[in-house]
């Protein structure tokens, strides 16, 4: 069993490098064109003063990109997972919160985000998502060395 | 073995440092495009104190906020259940209504924002808004409005000027569209349509959908 991890575990690291690194660049592209939605998303959690929360908004996106960008070309992943993992993390509790609270919110985390109607909301599905994807992001600070990578 | 590993460092160091000028660029460039332009043109009856809002009757007392997109397809139903008679409450000067059009949904959006501030230099605002609203395209960000189809929609409601169709066509009100922006992100609107009278926020869920409650949600801000 060990040994069969040992000769697969360059290939998943790939696979987490590629997917987190994937939804990451998504993410960010899909808000760069439109940082008034962004911040609007970030706004709507109800969580952070203002002022920070479209900060946030306005600059979330460029560092998404920017992880996403190392994940894929394996550059720096330890580290780039760890981000990528904490923001995830970040991400769950935002939406749980929300919920919790019974905001009525889309998580804008591709791009759609403030106020919708309460029928509309998918919270289970997007905490979900993102749990996966911090699992991912765990995985990779612990086996950041893997196929077709920059790190050496 | 060496000469590939140092080559390999290489080219992960230069990946770190492009991707870092990338993301800093990008946030610089996005903190400075999300302000509020002092050079940019804004309507004759818009002013900063406001959000840059277009203001119909600045002295009456209580003051109504109308945040809306033009493309926000519950911004039209708005429009279609309570426009009327916030219609009325501006003739009769009952109270200040400023609107807001906010421009997040796409860019046609922000063309047709550009239309309803050069009709507010016509002093055709109401008109233009109300007309605007009823042409809204059955999908956000079809196209529908590109074009001369603004100019249309204005020469529809009688506005015919050559100053306006400059304005169309020179966008000139298009910069204001980010003043707009940048004053709702810190008002905290966050979606559309946000009614606020004297600062006090309406309730979505129950006061925009319903005539008789916006109206008594009027009332009980002062609205006479």
């Amino acid at each position: 069993m060990a040994g069969k991890f040992k000769v697969a575990q360059p290939w998943l690291t790939l696979g987490a490098r590629l997917i987190l690194g994937g939804v990451l660049i998504t993410a960010g592209a899909l808000k760069v064109g439109n940082l008034q939605k962004s911040a609007m998303a970030v706004r709507a959690y109800e969580l952070l003063p203002v002022q920070l929360a479209n900060f946030l908004g306005y600059t979330l996106p460029w560092v998404e990109i920017g992880v996403g960008l190392l994940l894929v070309t394996g550059t720096a992943v330890k580290i780039s997972g760890l981000i990528g993992a904490v923001t995830m993390f970040a991400f769950i509790i935002a939406i749980s919160q929300a919920w919790a609270r019974g905001l009525s919110i889309d998580c804008g985390c591709f791009g759609g985000g403030g106020a919708v109607d309460p029928k509309d909301t998918k919270y289970l599905s997007e905490i979900i998502r993102d749990l996966g994807l911090f699992i991912l992001g765990i995985y990779l600070y612990f086996y950041p060395k893997g196929r077709f990578g920059l790190d050496k | 073995m060496t000469a590939n590993n140092g080559g390999d460092k290489g080219t992960r160091n230069l990946v770190i440092i492009m991707v870092s000028f990338i993301v800093v660029v990008g946030v610089v460039f996005s903190l400075i495009s999300s302000r509020s332009s002092t050079t940019a043109a804004i309507p004759a009856s818009v002013s900063a104190e406001d959000g840059y809002g277009i203001v119909l009757n600045p002295t009456a007392k209580p003051t109504i906020d109308v945040y809306v997109d033009y493309q926000c397809p519950i911004c039209k139903n708005f429009e279609i259940l309570n426009g009327g008679y916030l219609n009325e409450v501006i003739a009769q000067n009952k109270a200040k209504v400023v609107y807001h059009p906010m421009t997040f949904i796409g860019p046609e959006s922000i063309l047709a924002a550009n239309a309803a501030a050069c009709a507010a230099d016509e002093n055709e605002f109401v008109g233009m808004n109300l007309a605007i609203f009823q042409n809204q395209s059955a999908t956000e960000n079809s196209g529908k409005w590109q074009g001369d189809a603004m100019l249309n929609i204005g020469k529809s409601i009688g506005i015919k000027s050559a100053k306006f169709e400059k304005c169309i066509k020179d966008g000139n009100y298009v910069k204001w569209t980010g003043n707009v922006a940048a004053a709702s992100a810190k008002a905290n609107v966050n979606g559309t349509p946000t009614i606020f009278v004297n600062g006090k926020e309406l309730d979505r869920n129950t006061e925009y959908g319903d005539p008789v409650k916006f109206k008594a949600a009027l009332a009980a801000g002062g609205v006479k």
